[in-house]
């Protein structure tokens, strides 16, 4: 493919965006810190020290309740959450982009009895439900994964759908057909390409949501509590009382951490968007080219050099 | 009006078949599990339960020997007549008195609190979008974003920990005090809204960025329209334009969000009552996964849903006045 | 001499992108005398829509006017602090867009849009300004109860209207037309045209009006400016731009305009060749209809779009189907192409019938068989592929040539619509091309299967005037050369008249008269035909005038 095509200008766009390169750059190191770290850092699950000690020059980020290594702790549960989070993100993309894509590009009564089913998943309440399940399935990171998913695919599959709607009338879509093309060919080879940007985004987004949600639930006691992650490591410091007894170094590293990542993936998003709206990225340009402060308030601004 | 009224039904119609599907979700869940419900209960709870226990918990979920369809029709009965079972945790209190006393709590803290960030943050939607690229624009939806990174009942603690614990501006636990009587007097009252401040904050702060930024992007859509470009030539005043012609068309969209977003928001807003020890239903929620009250979890998903299915209905008629379109 | 109302000097306004920015209008000058209707014409994106929202200075970001003066009753406006340009606006300039339905609110009341208006300028109370707004309703002959109504809930006409009345409620000096009509169809265009120069008389405002319609404002302009990207080719009375002007692209402009009166210009086509009409038609419509349900899910009502349609198609033919947006002519494309199903009638091909199973179950022989070309060249080419990737597709599917020849075959096809070299336009992706070159594209990938009918649907009504006429001149030599049939969907009877054999004149989904092209074209004998025929040919606004 050539230089010129979208798809690589996005490419470039993305890796020249402040906003996405920044959040890239945080999420992967805290990928590699999760695969690599463990190697260097002391057992997660042993008693080290006094419980409860706050950070010192031997623990600095102190240690909890069980007199395990908070550091150790909180980039050895970086591992489960991470990976819990990004299945769950792929996943919930794949299944929206299905069943999303086939009400979306099928139509009449497909649509009508996907929608439907897409509708009732989205009103019901996710945490009750996902409390529900997770109590019944045995606890583990595949119990979270997959109550995850069926609690979160809803959203995604509704967006996808309403961008499949707009696509399948176009022009070039019709023309498709007209060629004699195969839908599955319709549908991957012309649609999805045009929607990468919307897969990608929804990725990152169904992964935030992963993140937060299954650290809610671990925080519930819903996850395996004798492994290590970042939920429940919430859990035993609430189970140990750190409010009451003021040890706030036994929560605040894990939940940075959770918004550090969360956060990262979100200016990629932002990232993402300001790509492909080049319009925001005008405007930005547009303020640069005028004097003062003046701002958008729907009178033309008259910039005359030679005057 | 019966254009309006058409819709009303239809959304009706649409709501009680997703209460049709909760239901059916509750019933069956237990039973597609591996093994056997009722062998994995009594496994759970051997010893720990009185017979009399065991023989409620069985009527609760259907578990009879009959067949499948036979124990499904009992069960929707015996939901429609509002009973809810018995609970394991409170035995033998119904699950239905037990939900009743926090019903009312979450719908104070959680409304209240999801109303008042879905105006400010449609409002702060509507003036960063306004003006953007200004001060406010480049520094809101970072920091906001920010802030909603955080996993709701952890900022709940970190306030809880900094304004109640430290700094001991707040209650640390609880919707009231305990030396106030229950009822419509002054002190109560003031109790309730001092204890409540806290929880709703947080709650605030975190969902707030949400709703600003899908206000901001509406509103960009709409500003780009041609009746905006035509309000302006009508040289009317800049607030004029903002709130009658941008905003009051950009809201409709967010209102349907807002409705869509109910169930997933309200699920952060029960975390956060369970760090506050708030009498509500994420209270319960809590007090149910720790002894395993299956019963309890059931009735509180239940009414959750059909709370967020009543509350989206409301926003529905809100719709019907705001938009001129679904009158037709 | 009367004086100069509006005068335009030197103005330059640029686009700020992210990369480098869009000099979008270039050194422009022009004045407008009081009284005065000034058109200006252009293609799309020639700047002439900036130049008239300069004026009320309405663009919005990311916009920047760089250079010149706008002197409005010799007070420049572009020297105007911000609440000066609001007190300025509307009360001494308004306009009239395009499309109504996009310009008015489509949550608020027309009194509620028409009120504010003397509410801001006139410091009235409600009360009073929704009186005036009846008043004003009146003046456009639009029944005062309306005042309650929604946009959706008038017809495009009486949308158009009401746009007007906004414009008129403070009887400015000046009202800006920035393509008031085009919306609309030939019989309303008119109605509102002669209602716009009716109250010109009574209410005497100075119109800019805007279009990219030579042919209509050479029937009402005194003066008319010519635009060409960006810049402003040339400036004259309309009686001198009429007889071709001075500049070279003024020249092209006028002796591109297809006419459906007076002798068929031979200069653009050879006569039409008219196949022997025996034997099985190449493709037959019989007796077809095609109702639409729409409305909500209790109250369903049936849009009869097609109504008992019949159509014979020959080998190598060329039909032009002619009718107003809304007379069912897509609608007839989509029933052949399949991508919609007919309710009753049947369609036949070669003979055999096709039998009435879901568009997208058609099989490839039918496929191969009738190709279509889409109006828009851009949305019916996928931005995220190449030209190749768009040719290369179906001859694949359809096994038109062995994979080691493809590449030939579609640098020849390429050629053969005139995009040379084909080598390089293969690499090319639609955003790197001009519209005529990606309608070309499309051309040829309809070509590529060697149909035997291609449906064109108003294959030429979004490009640029100068190059319509290429677009239709392949067309024919196409035909020629395959022995394609052609199906000529447009709106243009004057079009039609150049390329087809044959025309079917539509109307409400109704076929209201067909004949041979020229014969049709001389001598109508529907009213509706007529009255096309008519607003296609110069003249015809004085000629209505004369009538009323």
């Amino acid at each position: 493919m050539n230089k010129n095509s979208i798809l690589k200008r996005w490419g470039r766009g993305i890796i020249k965006n402040k906003k996405a390169s920044f959040g890239l750059y945080f999420v992967s190191s805290l990928i590699g810190l999760s695969i690599f770290g463990p190697l260097f850092t002391l057992d997660p699950t042993a008693f080290l020290g006094a419980p409860l000690s706050p950070p010192s020059l031997e623990h600095f980020f102190g240690t909890n309740g069980q007199g395990q290594d908070v550091l150790s702790q909180t980039i050895a549960g970086a591992r489960q959450t991470l990976l819990v989070a990004f299945t769950t993100g792929f996943f919930v993309v794949i299944i929206g982009a299905f069943i999303g894509g086939a009400a979306g590009y099928y139509g009449g009564k497909v649509d009508d009895f996907l929608s439907l089913i897409i509708n009732v998943f989205l009103v019901m309440p996710g945490l009750p439900l996902m409390v529900i399940l997770a109590s019944w399935l045995p606890p583990g990171p595949l119990t979270l994964a997959g109550v995850l998913i069926l609690t979160g695919w809803a959203w995604n599959a509704r967006v996808i759908r309403s961008q499949m709607m707009s696509l399948k009338g176009r022009d070039f879509v019709l023309a498709a057909i007209i060629s004699g093309e195969s839908n599955s060919r319709i549908i991957f080879v012309e649609i999805m390409p045009r929607i990468l940007s919307l897969l990608a985004s929804s990725f990152i987004g169904a992964s935030v949501y992963a993140i937060g949600a299954q650290v809610g639930l671990e925080f519930l006691g819903l996850g395996d509590v004798s492994t290590v992650s970042w939920g429940t490591n919430l859990y035993w410091a609430s189970n140990d009382l750190a409010l009451l007894t003021g040890s706030w170094w036994t929560f605040v590293p894990t939940g940075l951490s959770i918004a550090l990542i969360s956060f990262s993936l979100t200016l990629i998003n932002f990232g993402i968007d300001e790509v492909t709206n080049p319009r925001l990225i005008s405007e930005k340009n547009w303020k640069k080219e005028l004097p003062d402060n003046t701002l958008n308030n729907g009178v033309t601004p008259v910039v005359r050099k030679n005057v | 009006m019966s254009n309006s009224l058409q819709y009303l039904i239809r959304r009706l119609g649409f709501y009680s078949i997703a209460a049709w599907a909760a239901l059916t979700l509750n019933f069956f869940i237990p039973r597609l599990m591996p093994g056997d419900p009722a062998a994995i209960i009594f496994a759970r709870f051997r010893g720990k339960l009185t017979p009399e226990a065991m023989i409620a918990l069985r009527e609760t979920f259907g578990l009879t020997d009959g067949p499948l369809l036979l124990q499904y029709f009992s069960y929707i009965k015996s939901m429609f007549k509002g009973d809810l079972g018995v609970s394991i945790a409170y035995f033998p209190e119904p699950v239905a008195n037990i939900i009743s006393t926090g019903l009312l709590w979450t719908i104070f803290l959680a409304g209240t609190s999801l109303v008042i960030s879905f105006i400010i943050g449609t409002l702060l939607g509507a003036i960063i979008s306004w003006k953007r690229g200004g001060r406010l624009d480049s520094f809101l939806p970072p920091s906001l974003a920010f802030i909603g990174a955080f996993p709701y009942f952890w900022l709940a603690m970190l306030s809880l920990y900094i304004f109640g614990f430290k700094l001991e501006w707040f209650p640390l636990r609880h919707a009231y005090s305990d030396d106030v009587t229950v009822g419509l007097n002054i002190p109560f009252i003031f109790s309730s809204i001092y204890h409540a401040i806290l929880p709703a904050t947080t709650m605030i702060l975190v969902s707030l960025g949400g709703w600003m930024l899908s206000m901001r992007n509406t509103m960009l859509t709409t500003l780009g329209s041609d009746y905006i470009t035509l309000a302006r030539a009508k040289g009317l005043s800049s607030w004029v334009v903002m709130l009658k012609y941008a905003a009051r068309n950009a809201i409709l969209p967010n209102f349907t969000g807002f409705g869509m977003a109910l169930g997933f928001v309200l699920s952060g807003a029960l975390l956060t009552e369970i760090i506050f020890s708030y009498p509500g239903q994420g209270y319960l929620l809590l007090q149910a996964v720790r002894s395993q009250d299956f019963p309890l979890m059931q009735g509180l998903f239940m009414t959750i849903t059909l709370a967020v299915l009543a509350a989206n209905w409301f926003v529905d008629i809100a719709i019907l006045f705001l938009d001129p379109r679904t009158r037709k | 001499m009367s004086k100069n109302l509006i005068s335009i000097k030197n103005l330059d306004v640029k686009y700020i992108t992210n990369k480098k920015p869009v000099h979008a209008v270039k050194d422009v000058s022009f004045d407008i005398k009081k009284g005065e209707i000034f058109g200006l014409v252009g293609e799309s994106g020639c700047g002439k829509s900036t130049v008239v929202q300069s004026i009320i200075r309405t663009l919005n970001p990311p916009a920047i006017i760089t250079n010149g003066y706008i002197k409005y009753n010799n007070k420049d406006i572009l020297s105007l602090s911000v609440s000066e340009v609001r007190k300025l606006r509307w009360s001494q300039i308004s306009i009239v867009m395009q499309s109504a339905l996009n310009a008015l609110n489509p949550v608020l009341t027309i009194k509620e849009q028409i009120i504010d208006v003397f509410i801001t300028h006139k410091g009235m109370s409600k009360f009073e300004a929704v009186e005036k707004s009846k008043e004003l309703l009146e003046l456009v002959d639009i029944d005062r109860d309306r005042l309650e109504s929604y946009a959706h809930e008038l017809s495009g006409g009486m949308r158009q209207r009401v746009v007007l009345a906004i414009a008129l409620a403070l009887t400015p000096p000046l009202i800006i037309m920035d393509e008031p009509t085009t919306a609309l169809d030939v019989i309303i265009e008119r109605e509102i045209l002669l209602k716009i120069l009716e109250l010109r008389k009574s209410l005497d405002f100075t119109i800019l009006f805007i279009t990219h319609d030579l042919n209509l404002l050479l029937e009402f302009a005194d003066k008319i400016g010519v635009m060409k990207k960006g810049e402003l080719v040339e400036v004259d009375i309309t009686k001198k731009i009429k007889l071709g002007g001075e500049k070279e692209y003024t020249k092209k402009l006028i002796s591109s305009l297809p006419s459906a009166s007076g002798k068929r210009g031979i200069e653009f086509f050879p006569e039409p060749n008219l196949p022997s009409k025996t034997g099985i038609p190449m493709l037959e419509m019989k007796n077809i209809n095609k109702e639409y349900l729409i409305g909500g899910f209790f109250k369903k009502k049936t849009l009869h779009a097609v109504k008992d349609f019949s159509l014979r198609i020959f080998k190598g033919e060329i039909i032009g189907l002619v009718g107003e947006s809304g007379s069912g002519k897509s609608t007839i494309a989509q029933l052949i192409t399949r991508l919609e199903t007919q309710t009753s009638g049947s369609i036949l091909l070669n003979g055999t019938d096709l039998k009435r199973n879901r568009s997208k179950n058609v099989s490839l022989g039918y496929r191969k068989k009738v190709q279509m070309i889409f109006q828009d060249p851009f949305g019916s080419l996928n931005n995220i592929h190449n030209v190749y990737h768009h040719l290369s597709r179906p001859i694949l599917r359809h096994n038109i040539v062995p994979k080691i020849k493809l590449e030939k075959y579609i640098y020849k096809l390429l050629e053969s619509v005139e995009l040379s070299p084909g080598k390089l336009f293969a690499k090319k992706f639609p955003h790197e091309m001009s519209g005529g070159e990606r309608q070309r594209v499309a051309i040829a990938r309809a070509l590529s299967v060697k149909p035997d009918l291609v449906i064109a649907d108003e294959p030429t009504s979004m490009l640029d005037v100068s190059i319509r006429m290429d677009i239709l001149r392949i067309l024919a030599k196409l035909r020629n050369e395959h022995n394609v049939a052609i199906l000529f969907i447009t709106h243009d009877l004057a079009s039609a008249r150049y390329l087809a054999d044959r025309i079917i004149v539509l109307q409400n989904g109704k076929k209201i008269e067909q004949g041979i092209a020229e014969d049709l074209i001389q001598s109508p004998k529907e009213l509706y035909t007529k009255q096309l025929i008519a607003a296609a040919s110069p003249g015809w606004l004085e000629n209505a005038i004369l009538e009323q």
